[in-house]
């Protein structure tokens, strides 16, 4: 029977492991990330998760171990933030060429200095370029859902990469929403025991896994991990297109379009700032303002084809991001403008929320109306617009 | 959709009260969210969270600032926060006070609920924590959820956390709450000096965020040593009182207390070369933590209400 609780985002997180008959789970604490390994030691404790829950003595370790874990045909989870997730760093490298497809939820922190505990992306942008499928979700059903559908998309023989689902801190972490479970023959039916074909660590039947490699063979690597993250498109909107089927909810895949036929302006948005935006978007539609929102769902494999459409059909583009590469800018714009290389249409870059600052509605609003400012005029004003930001005009 | 905010301190359990109180309104078919604003909290600082109701799925991932109602947890916080800050034309207020809310004050006159939830939970509970007390009051004053499902919330949200035992006598405190909840309407005459708070400019802001000892600013002292600005003793429930005659200058109490509120006689300039015995406490710092009375070995401290 299908349930439905008022639950955290990390409770999500964790009964989706639970959920996804997960075996391997490495432990390690850090707010806000916590009650998610938390929530999995009282699992296992209570005997309703068959899992092997290894507590580790710091994050670099979890990662370690998730990764060994992983490599024995285990199905393997471990879950971090902000400073947690920069000391994996060196481990978050290996998985992808392995083609270990662990999940691994990131709980977006900001990375000091200063020190802070609230939602930023500065702790996840610096892991983009380490082969790790990247996803941001909106709110807690999500949480849920992509862990069910990270491993499936993880393990399909043509992708074989590790999965990232970031939630915000405390905005999905600790807040607690409508969640529905599905039942549990249903999610066994859709994500099948995973089966190591092409790398596991079996006594009786030995391997070697990520020798020394020199440089006769290491591009090769390079180029076959840049495949699999290029099937993984095709593979993430199969993944989800029998998920709505079978559960009823759509998240269409890369990434998701809300209101924007005859739109002229769109924003992009990571993470809980776009539900605030569906909000904006309806309030602005009904006042006759031709705007619409693309949700950027995943940021590798990153949706350049999908993205080069709706830019056809607008005539501005405003990214937001919640963080900053210093000098270029927040990175999900760089990356938009590098896709849209050559459309000639104004893209504008907004930050906002740095740290974990509230984004209000009517700083959703302001993007949104500079956005359509630019459509009207052709040009952008401004390349990057801080919002909110005492003694900097936006 | 209607928003609450909850006001309370550290260790009161504001955020499981929004959470329990969400999860009543979910119960009742409703769409609810519930969510903490976490500062640099321990326990006892003042704490917010936040929950918002709606037939429908709610979009809103944002703070609550024009609440339909505030939920208070703590007597002596609206002598410090303008509690009333921003609720709706119309919104109430719902106060843990003995008082009746025409004798209570706020910084505008507007519907009010009181209940002496710290009575009720001493009562009940045995323990100060207002949490579920105060939701009592909150289904009876604003009619909008029941206490049934109020008390179904709390053994769901704190049986999850705490225990059946435990959730069960905190939906009795609820229920007792309920029964003895009073509406009215409060007086609006609580003056509130203009909300300062240090929040520079990008061209202000020091370099680096380096801060020296004790800085000056228009909201008061900043950097090193800036908490002596930071008043702690209205976070006190209990009070230490200190019987000098059975002190035995062990130091105890001086040395685990976590605020330095307590200083020793024979360390004041005035008393050296005295054979003097006992402590004073600095009321204006302790959070009475009880850590002192625990401590003392000849009982010289009691923890009075």
């Amino acid at each position: 029977m299908v349930e439905r609780r008022l639950v955290s985002g990390n409770y999500a997180a964790a009964y989706g492991a639970l959920r996804a008959r997960v075996q391997f789970v490495a432990a390690y604490p850090i707010t806000p990330q916590t009650f998610i390994v938390e929530h999995i030691s009282e699992f296992v404790n209570d005997g309703i998760m068959d899992a092997e829950f290894m507590r580790v003595e710091s994050e670099h370790s979890a990662i370690s171990a998730t990764v060994s874990a992983e490599a024995t045909g285990a199905r393997s989870f471990t879950a971090t933030a902000s400073q947690g997730l920069a000391l994996m760093h060196e481990i978050l490298a290996i998985p992808a060429p392995l083609r270990l497809p662990i999940v691994m939820p990131v709980v977006n922190r900001t990375v000091a200095a200063p020190i802070g505990i609230w939602a930023e992306y500065n702790d996840v942008m610096p892991q983009r370029d380490l082969g790790w499928m990247m996803m941001f979700v909106e709110d807690n059903q999500e949480v849920f859902d992509m862990i069910i559908q990270g491993y499936r998309i993880a393990e399909d023989k043509r992708v074989l990469l590790p999965f990232m689902p970031n939630l915000d801190a405390f905005i999905l972490s600790h807040t607690y929403e409508p969640v529905e479970f599905p039942d549990q023959e249903d999610i066994d039916d859709f994500l099948p025991p995973y089966k190591a074909e092409h790398a596991h660590l079996w006594p009786d039947d030995p391997m070697a896994i990520g020798v020394f490699t020199p440089p006769e063979y290491i591009q090769e690597f390079r180029y076959q991990t840049e495949q699999a993250m290029q099937a993984a498109k095709k593979v993430i909107k199969e993944v989800n297109d029998e998920f709505a089927k079978k559960f009823g909810r759509d998240y269409h895949g890369l990434i998701e379009e809300f209101m924007t036929d005859d739109a002229e302006a769109v924003l992009i948005t990571l993470g809980t700032v776009t539900s605030t935006a569906r909000k904006v978007v309806m309030d602005m539609r009904k006042e006759g303002k031709k705007v619409g929102l693309v949700k950027l769902r995943f940021l590798r494999p990153f949706p350049k084809d999908e993205l080069r459409k709706i830019a056809e059909k607008v005539d501005a583009i405003g990214v937001y991001d919640k963080s900053i590469s210093y000098s270029a800018g927040g990175p999900a714009f760089v990356e938009v403008r590098n896709a849209l290389y050559g459309m000639e249409k104004p893209v504008i870059g907004y930050l906002a929320g740095l740290g974990g600052r509230d984004v209000r509605y009517s700083d959703v609003r302001l993007m949104f109306e500079k956005t359509l400012e630019a459509a009207k005029s052709g040009k952008a004003e401004k390349e990057l617009v801080w919002i909110g930001t005492r003694g900097v005009q936006p | 959709m209607y928003e609450v905010r909850f006001h309370g301190r550290g260790g009161q359990g504001a955020v499981m009260a929004a959470q329990a109180l969400a999860d009543a309104a979910f119960i009742e078919g409703n769409y609810a969210v519930a969510f903490p604003f976490f500062g640099a909290e321990r326990r006892g600082a003042p704490v917010l969270a936040f929950a918002r109701v709606d037939k429908g799925k709610i979009y809103e991932k944002t703070q609550v600032y024009e609440p339909d109602y505030v939920v208070v947890l703590d007597d002596k916080l609206p002598q410090l926060v303008d509690v009333t800050k921003g609720l709706k034309e119309g919104g109430m207020a719902i106060i843990n006070t003995p008082l009746k809310p025409e004798e209570v004050e706020l910084g505008k006159e507007v519907k009010t609920a009181t209940v002496d939830a710290t009575s009720v939970a001493l009562e009940v509970l045995g323990t100060p924590i207002t949490n579920s007390a105060i939701l009592g009051a909150f289904a009876k004053a604003t009619g909008v959820v029941s206490i049934e499902s109020i008390e179904k919330g709390i053994m769901d949200i704190f049986g999850a956390r705490l225990g059946e035992k435990l959730a069960e006598k905190n939906a009795r405190a609820a229920r007792v709450a309920y029964e003895r909840t009073q509406v009215g309407t409060c007086k609006g005459t609580l003056k509130y000096p203009e909300e300062k708070k240090w929040l520079p400019t990008v061209q202000e802001f020091p370099t680096g965020g380096a801060l020296g000892l004790e800085v000056k600013t228009d909201a008061g002292l900043v950097g090193l040593g800036s908490f002596v600005e930071n008043k702690t003793g209205s976070w006190r429930t209990f009070m230490p009182v200190v019987d000098n005659s059975k002190c035995a200058n062990c130091k105890l109490c001086w040395f685990y207390c976590p605020e330095g509120a307590i200083e020793m006689l024979m360390n004041m300039p005035e008393n050296e070369g005295k054979n003097i015995k006992g402590i004073v406490i600095d009321y204006d710092y302790c959070k009475g933590c009880g850590i002192c009375a625990n401590e003392c070995p000849t009982k010289a401290i009691t923890m009075e209400r």
